[in-house]
């Protein structure tokens, strides 16, 4: 359980982090969204100690993180793959975070093999390809077995299989009853692997919600597309019965208010040859391009609002 | 997969039963941090090595000299050689801020303050190693030249045992020393030249300057004090209580006149100086690392 | 908006044609200078090297006194000791950063020939390290002018070397930038050129100073650190040459030793970048 409560964080006057409140909770994975810059890191730093927050609290399975006794065991950490002094073997610098909380060697070995480290485990981590450091941040993150994990960009320079590994990893961390926050740019993959997804935009809080849920408010999402050899009889029909109709290239007509029955049925009516007749559904990257674009559109205005 | 395999009851629970970062693990994890990087390994290597050439070679030039004491050449293949220690400790003590491997470290260990004492220890406990074997180093320099006079070195005799632990505390100080620049600098390249220019270059010059502020010697002068060394000037008293001044202090034997201007401090004396350097520094860094963020 | 009424052909043109040219020496020298100038450290770095010069120069200027034998050029350079490590490690780091930040692949890619890379840093750090130079001689001057109108010798340009001691302090200066900026390049890693310069130009001498004798004596003649009998002034040198068992240097034979490592750690630098990967 990760609870996030009114962070706000100032780097003297620039804010990164700005009352951010939301739960990540045990048996689930949150994924954590938001643009460059948005305060994705700085808040997953501060809920790990690295920083203090100017105001709010964070708190990890119910404890603040520095108050935790075996903090490897409570949650697993991946911030950022240059987490690792380029000198040392995979294999030494697993041992030695293992060492801070009394982990055998054994276990060592086994996250080793659990990432597909085993090949490379004696190389010094500065020769390693980006996905092969990924792989080591994520078998630092596994190596306490932690209740709670935190990955930043997990996916990050991984190869397909790579990405599928994972995929299924963070499904089966969460159904083991684990919470996971992990933030990706990938939103597709996001799509497929989270259960909540938690976006913000300059340090604020945008949208807390399932996955569903956030694709649903797409502008998409409800609409019927339908693809005919004469769009204007079958648009003006449409309209008629009080369906609004947005055109589009190639003979297609994105319908709203009608479902697409209705807009079967209407074609037939008016005797038009129908090509391509579907549901819309939204993505996740639609839902979140306005979900962030609306948000710097409603700062704009609101700093003009406040000269006015 | 041992993840798959627990349940989520057994996961919870296990993780608030399992113990956390005692000080004995930190110091085992840290020993295997410095021990599993190849610079600490380079660096003693070339520093015993240093120390043992120059000694020979130093002792070998002067061992022609009418007055040749082998004990006196002992220390002189410290003067390059005290390098290897202040770079071990500005390695070890920035690197983990240089590669970004302290965001590891600091996850691990939320409070901080176990891992710098961990390190220092860490650090001590190489350089004393690397110590023993510089000063043995030295003792094997000057045997050649020793043997060569027919002078027998008898290192159990009158000052040399107490030269030979100051010799190796002189190694553990200046590596605690650079390692206390590392972990409150940083970065590697301020924190090895202000180490440079501490132990190196700051004595130099204040030893200049203390010559030219001292008095020139008159005889006279020595009747009350005795064989005293004149008085202690503001450049000496600098020289003397200076990082760099105090650890050269610690090679100098207790019978040796201190430099012009200084106050007379023992071996002993210039160990305390330099330890209360490093304590300083290190009291520094962790005030700043519980205060302030790490990034 | 004339331009898009001509037509888009010769907009192509008239904007496409004059950046289609090979990269040629001002070129890279104009890219390097800015290299230099954007990192603020190193202005931080030249202006701290500076205040070392003065502050050293005005600090043993307080004791300094008639019965010393020092003359009035070695009460303004005496910051010299101190503030060449700045200039060592000014060429050191310029040397080095291209490689330590990784922007050297996008250098050596822009300029695949790469020997032009590494005259332009020459010469930038030769520029840089000559303002630095005179700055510091200008600061050291103002720093010790209290100090020569008291107890310490006056600045008299009738003694001999003089003027040669203050000029010396400059090529002194810049001779260490450039041995820095070498070694930098041969040794691509900022630890161990500071180190390393600071043994060739310091510690050496030092540890060879303590053990006089001929072989050591020659030694020391030719080490960089003989650069630094630039900085003295005819007595001074006379002192230096009367009391060494080995070679004596004169008036610019120090300078000749220095010049020399220069030329040499240039050319093994050089030698590296054109046979070797750059990583």
């Amino acid at each position: 359980m990760i609870e996030v409560e009114a962070l706000t964080k100032r780097y003297g006057s620039t804010t990164a982090v700005d009352g951010l409140t939301f739960t990540a909770r045990p048996g689930t994975v949150t994924g954590f969204l938001g643009p460059n810059g948005a305060g994705k890191s700085t808040t997953m730093r501060v809920v790990v100690g690295l920083e203090r927050p100017t105001s709010g609290s964070t708190k990890v399975a119910g404890q603040r993180y520095a108050d935790l006794p075996a903090p490897l065991h409570a949650v697993g950490v991946m911030l950022d793959a240059r987490s690792v002094h380029p000198g040392r073997t995979a294999y030494k610098h697993l041992l030695a975070m293992a060492q801070t909380h009394g982990i055998g060697k054994a276990r060592v070995r086994e996250v080793i093999a659990q990432t597909g480290l085993e090949s490379v485990a004696t190389r010094r981590a500065g020769t390693f390809s980006l996905g092969m450091g990924q792989r080591l941040g994520i078998a630092g993150a596994l190596l306490g077995d932690p209740a709670t994990l935190i990955l930043d960009e997990p996916v990050n320079g991984l190869d397909p299989d790579g990405v599928l590994w994972i995929r299924r990893l963070v499904r089966d961390l969460a159904a083991e009853g684990r919470t996971v926050l992990l933030s990706s740019h990938l939103m597709h993959e996001l799509a497929l692997c989270a259960d909540r997804v938690v976006i913000i935009g300059r340090g604020r809080l945008l949208a807390d919600a399932t996955v569903h849920e956030i694709v649903a408010r797409s502008e998409r999402a409800g609409a019927v597309r339908v693809r005919t050899t004469d769009p204007e009889p079958l648009a003006r029909e449409l309209i008629a019965t009080g369906a609004q109709v947005a055109p589009q290239e190639g003979g297609v007509l994105q319908v709203r208010g009608a479902s697409v029955d209705d807009v079967g049925t209407v074609a037939r009516r008016c005797g038009v040859t129908v090509l391509e007749l579907s549901a819309e559904s939204g993505t996740l990257e639609e839902a979140y391009l306005q979900l962030t674009g609306d948000a710097v559109e409603y700062r704009a205005a609101g700093t003009q609002g406040g000269a006015r | 997969m041992s993840v798959t395999s627990t349940t989520p009851g057994t996961a919870r629970a296990a993780a608030a039963t399992r113990s956390g970062p005692t000080f004995v693990r930190l110091l085992a994890a840290e020993w295997t941090k410095l021990t599993s990087l190849r610079s600490p390994w380079w660096v003693a290597g070339v520093t015993v090595a240093v120390a043992a050439a120059i000694t020979y070679l130093s002792a070998q030039a002067s061992s022609g000299d009418p007055g040749f004491q082998p004990f006196d050449s002992l220390s002189s293949g410290l003067v390059l050689a005290q390098v290897g220690p202040l770079v071990l400790g500005v390695l070890a003590g920035a690197g983990e801020y240089r590669t970004g491997a302290f965001r590891t470290t600091f996850t691990l260990v939320p409070r901080r303050w176990p891992v710098l004492a961990a390190q220092t220890l860490v650090v001590a406990a190489f350089a004393l190693g690397l110590g023993v074997l510089a000063t043995v180093a030295c003792v094997l320099g000057v045997l050649p030249a020793a043997a060569s006079r027919d002078i027998p070195l008898d290192l159990t005799a009158g000052e040399t045992p107490a030269v030979l632990l100051a010799m190796t505390l002189f190694v553990v100080g200046l590596a605690l020393l650079g390692f206390a620049l590392g972990v409150i600098l940083r970065r590697t390249v301020p924190a090895m030249v202000t180490a440079l220019v501490v132990v190196l270059l700051l004595p130099v010059m204040l030893t200049l300057a203390g010559e030219m502020a001292s008095e020139p010697a008159d005889p006279a002068s020595f009747s009350s004090t005795g064989e005293g060394p004149g008085p202690i000037t503001v450049p000496g008293m600098l020289l003397t209580f200076s990082p760099g001044g105090a650890a050269q202090e610690m090679t100098v034997p207790a019978s040796y006149q201190p430099v012009a201007g200084s106050p007379d401090m023992s071996p002993l004396g210039g160990g305390l100086v330099l330890g209360g350097w490093v304590l300083v520094l290190l009291a520094a860094t962790g005030v700043r690392l519980r205060t302030r963020d790490v990034r | 908006m004339t331009a898009v009424a001509q037509g888009p052909v010769s907009e192509r043109t008239a904007h496409g044609s004059p950046a289609r040219t090979a990269p040629t020496g001002f070129r890279v020298l104009r890219a390097e200078w800015t290299k230099l100038t954007s990192v603020r450290s190193n202005a931080w770095l030249a202006l701290g090297t500076v205040a070392v010069a003065a502050a050293t120069a005005f600090g043993l200027g307080m004791f300094v006194g008639p019965e010393d034998g020092r003359s009035g050029s070695w009460v303004v350079t005496s910051g010299f000791v101190l503030a060449q490590v700045g200039f060592l490690v000014l060429g050191g780091l310029l040397g080095t950063s291209d490689y330590v930040t990784g922007t050297a692949r996008s250098t050596f890619t822009t300029v695949p020939r790469r020997l032009p890379v590494l005259a332009a840093q020459v010469q930038v750090t030769l520029v840089a390290a000559l303002t630095t130079a005179l700055a510091a001689l200008g600061a050291s001057y103002l720093a010790t002018a209290g100090a020569r109108a008291g107890d310490a010798p006056a600045l008299d340009l009738a003694v001999p070397g003089t003027s040669r001691a203050l000029l010396g302090f400059v090529l002194a200066s810049v001779a260490v930038s450039l041995l820095g900026v070498g070694l930098g390049a041969l040794l691509r890693h900022p630890a161990a050129t500071i180190v390393g310069g600071v043994v060739l130009i310091l510690l050496g001498d030092q540890l060879l100073a303590a053990n006089p004798g001929r072989v050591t004596d020659t030694i020391r003649a030719f080490l960089p650190s003989s650069g630094s009998r630039l900085v003295e002034d005819d007595a001074a040198l006379a002192a230096l040459d009367a009391a060494t068992l080995g070679p004596r240097l004169g008036e610019w034979g120090g300078g000749a030793v220095v010049l020399a490592w220069v030329v040499v750690v240039l050319a093994a630098a050089a030698h590296r970048l054109a046979r070797h990967d750059v990583r």
